[in-house]
């Protein structure tokens, strides 16, 4: 099927009214619980996953992606507002969306920052729409020692990339490993850890776990806090962006679609770590780079394209190999395989509504967004009046009511329980449940692939570098391995002399954020940390500090490789 | 096995109760169609009937399920509701069944031989003893699969090869304790013929493996995807499992490549009810699943080419069960 054929069927699907209905629903979800500090993207797909259940797959699918990429224009508005990031993607907005609000230009940067995520995720259509069919076409031949490659790397990246503590999510990621192998054995039919249960033969249902950590975990986590929300501090007029703001972000834009595009793409990558990546990249560009953290309008207009452009890109790896790249891809994951569909090389094949719906639903939905936002960003910050203890007593009876309704099994519900109140205490000692959660649902494909690769060679572990996929994955491997290991010690013998300025990209986004950001930090709960280790810190205003540059090192390789 | 022997008597005492029950309050006959030829013994059904489909929705087994349970319905003009209790290869949604009890307003869909091989290997809370297979819905066999550009076009070089090189051909099967995977293990056993079975979960991962040359063949079951790609020419069928040879799939049978026994491997869904289900209940069901069998519209839903040309009854459903526990029971308890 030709590109104009499968997007003609996919606008077609797109704008079914039913499905019409679920896209304006998810990204009317997506901006307020992108507005709402408690909730993240993850925590809402999380609960609202049992729901899909009862709708077509691929209005299912619509209607997930567009809490996600909703999740990216909402958590702007707080963020240049309140200096109140709504989620984790929008940290970086504070520093200077929040100043341009302080010098009365809270429109602009909202504005700007609307039509950045447009055209941001427009771009990623446009690049998911060209590289999916023939990367689909090639993931055909791949075996599985490059699916052990593939989820290898992705669990590595993920504990790498963009967590303020290696050790703790590599920890995290061991968990998540483990608890991957309970249940029945594939290859030998032998029953693991699950102690005469038959409950547990299938090992944990995955919507439960992730329910249960992102879900129940953030919500215990939020009724603990009794923060309100600020008030007012600026009035809205003018939001359309100058000429010369136009001009002063175009190439922020253009940088950060690209940036954000590859940046989602990788394992591991996502939201934040893009956002991150722009802003350090805008940063070192500027002519002037004093002007940041003082409301330049490119610090606005970089990370939130990126941002938006990740969000979309991150589809590619999960529709054409059935491998997802993030946690929130995992849960869209978990969606389309509750539904019956098996997301991988023959999708876009099989399932061409499903592949091209989604996409063409994304076009409509960031035109939704645009539409959405400008005029209505007065009445999203009302949202920030909702008690936070009511949204939770909701949230947890959907989620238990929820979680029963899809395998009607109670055990279900106690796992839900059970993880949430792992999740909580895991946010509340630093842990991220975001390398857990992937690396179970990994896990399971890596364990798989890697004893067929044994089978299918014969007990010959040569299999993995022999072949020119795996190998080159493998090898890619060593290299950020290396890499980091090496900018590791480069940092560490760097501290101890006095910082030049503007050395290094991200580190220094780090610094100059420090004055800004460390409240934001404060007040932040970011929900979407998971994927993307954005700094989730209980510790205080050092704290906060710290992680700002310690976070900056571990996103540093992403612009470089991007 | 030596155990049920001791539920036999109580099982005979509950069906005797419960007939007598079901005798006593004998006033009119119900107003659907399926139990006149019966005598006046029975007006079931009086109430709504809940049918497990012990497998997640949306799959083969729950088509099934869902077809027959609509025609059930309009048969018997009682409700029939339809319940996914998916999980550990369909035991959870066993147990529902016989936890349900065994009046027969609890059916459950079964696929055999996942249904009797699962109490052969673990304890998953029942046996083969504690459910009455009532009739089978669907026949599904498996096909022994190549990718068009492989080296082997017949069963016979297929097999040939096999021999002469043990263990170095690669087949996909859908699960390690599935028949395929068993069927191969006896190929090994009995015949010699050695080939590594590499498992895979479900048709989905099977068709991507072959397709991309992963695997050098798959066993498969032959349900509508696999159809669809050996109509389009991906896949090439070398052989089919069931004893007779599939109209609809143009290969020889494994029993005519010169493998007598192996024609076991073919995936049957019939409806199944509690041990211990009235009798009449159960002649109920066999004359509606009979008659909604005959319906085009269901067998069309069903896929023509599954409907068993023969119907499978209650007697031949059982013995079908036997013969795989015969077969399997060994190679599982080893």
């Amino acid at each position: 099927m030709g590109i104009l054929d499968g997007l003609g069927q996919g606008f077609s699907v797109a704008l079914d009214p039913t499905n019409l209905l679920y896209v304006f629903l998810g990204v009317l979800i997506g901006t307020v619980i992108g507005v709402l500090p408690g909730l993240g993207p993850t925590a809402t797909i999380a609960l609202l996953l049992p729901l899909t259940y009862e709708i077509e797959p691929v209005t299912a699918v619509i209607m997930l992606a567009g809490i996600y990429y909703g999740s990216m224009y909402g958590g702007t508005i707080t963020s240049v507002l309140l200096q109140l990031p709504g989620e984790a993607a929008s940290v970086v907005t504070t520093f200077d969306g929040y100043q341009m609000a302080k010098q009365g230009r809270a429109g602009p940067a909202l504005g700007i920052a609307a039509i950045g995520s447009w055209i941001g995720g427009t771009v990623s259509i446009v690049g998911l729409v060209l590289l999916a069919p023939p990367l689909a076409d090639l993931a055909v031949e791949f075996g599985d020692p490059e699916y052990v490659a593939l989820t290898a790397l992705g669990i590595l990246l993920v504990t790498y990339l963009g967590t303020r503590h290696p050790v703790k999510s590599l920890a995290m990621a061991a968990l998540g490993l483990l608890l991957a192998t309970v249940g029945q054995d594939l290859i030998t039919g032998t029953n693991r850890f699950t102690f005469g249960s038959i409950s547990l033969f299938d090992g944990f249902d995955f919507v439960a776990v992730a329910m249960g950590l992102f879900g129940v975990g953030e919500i215990l986590y939020n009724v603990e806090k009794t923060e309100k929300a600020q008030a007012l501090k600026s009035k809205i007029s003018n939001i359309w962006p100058s000429r010369k703001d136009f001009k002063d972000s175009s190439g922020a834009i253009a940088r950060g679609s690209v940036l954000g595009f590859f940046l989602g793409v990788l394992p591991g990558g996502g939201g934040v770590i893009s956002s991150l990546a722009s802003y350090g990249m805008e940063k070192r560009r500027a002519k002037d780079p004093t002007r940041f953290g003082k409301g330049a309008i490119e610090g606005v207009a970089g990370p939130e394209t990126a941002n938006n452009a990740s969000s979309t890109s991150a589809f590619i790896p999960l529709l054409t190999l059935g491998i997802p790249p993030n946690v929130v891809l995992a849960l869209i994951f978990g969606a389309l395989l509750l539904n019956g569909v098996q997301p991988g090389p023959q999708l876009i094949d099989q399932q061409p509504e499903i592949f091209w719906g989604v996409i063409a639903s994304m076009a409509v939905g960031n035109l939704m967004l645009l539409a959405l936002n400008i005029p209505l960003v007065g009445f999203f910050v009302q949202l920030l009046r909702v008690r936070a203890g009511i949204l939770a007593a909701f949230a947890l009876l959907v989620t238990m009511a929820g979680v029963f309704s899809v395998n009607n099994d109670v055990f279900d519900m106690w796992v839900v329980l059970a993880f949430g109140i792992i999740g909580w205490l895991m946010k509340k000692t630093g842990f991220e449940p975001g390398p857990l959660v992937l690396a179970f649902v990994l896990g399971s494909i890596l364990e798989e692939s890697f004893r067929r690769s044994m089978l299918i060679s014969g007990g010959e572990v040569s299999i993995f570098f022999t072949r020119p996929m795996s190998g080159t994955l493998f090898a890619l491997m060593a290299v950020v391995v290396i890499w980091s290991t090496v900018q590791g010690i480069r940092r560490r013998r760097k501290r101890s002399r006095p910082s030049t300025p503007g050395e290094e990209d991200l580190a220094a986004t780090g610094t100059t954020a420090e004055p800004e950001g460390t409240p934001g930090y404060e007040n932040t709960d970011d929900t979407e940390g998971a994927t993307t280790g954005a700094p989730r810190d209980g510790s205080g205003a050092t704290g906060g500090t710290g992680s700002t540059a310690s976070r900056a090192q571990d996103g540093g390789p992403g612009p470089d490789r991007g | 096995m030596r155990r049920s022997r001791y539920t036999w008597p109580a099982l005979i005492a509950a069906t005797t109760l419960t007939l007598a029950a079901c005798g006593g309050d004998d006033g009119e006959t119900s107003g659907g169609g399926g139990g006149g030829g019966d005598a006046a013994a029975s007006d079931y059904p009086t109430e709504t009937i809940t049918l497990i489909v012990p497998y997640a929705a949306g799959g083969p087994t729950d088509l099934a399920g869902r077809t027959i349970g609509s025609c059930i319905e309009e048969e018997l003009g009682q409700t029939v509701v339809v319940e996914n209790r998916e999980g550990a290869s369909g035991s959870v949604g066993m147990q529902a069944m016989i936890a349900g009890g065994n009046d027969g307003y609890t059916l459950s869909l079964i696929a055999v031989p996942a249904s009797a091989t699962n109490p052969l290997q673990d304890d998953v809370g029942y046996t083969n003893e504690d459910y009455v297979p009532i009739a089978a819905v669907t026949e599904i066999p498996s096909a022994l699969i190549v990718g068009q550009g492989s080296q082997f076009s017949t069963a016979e070089e297929f097999f040939t090869y096999a021999e002469e090189n043990p263990g170095e051909l690669n087949v996909g099967v859908p699960g390690t304790t599935t028949s395929q995977a068993m069927e191969l293990r006896r190929l090994a056993e009995e015949y010699g013929v050695e080939v590594t079975p590499v498992p895979f979960t479900g048709n989905a991962e099977m068709t991507t493996a072959i397709l991309g040359g992963n695997v050098d063949a798959i066993f498969i079951n032959s349900s509508q995807d696999v159809l669809a790609n050996i109509e389009s020419g991906d896949f090439v069928p070398l052989a089919v499992s069931p004893a007779e040879p599939v109209d609809y799939i143009d290969a020889p049978t494994l029993a005519e490549s010169g493998f007598e026994e192996l024609t076991s491997s073919v995936s049957v869904f019939g409806l199944a009810a509690p041990a211990g289900v009235p009798d009449d209940v159960v002649s109920t069901l066999e004359e509606t699943v009979d008659t909604c069998l005959q319906k085009d519209e269901v067998r069309e839903q069903l896929g023509e080419q599954y409907v068993p040309d023969e119907f499978i009854d209650s007697e031949a459903f059982s013995t079908r069960i036997d013969e795989i526990v015969e077969a399997y029971g060994p190679i599982l308890q080893e």
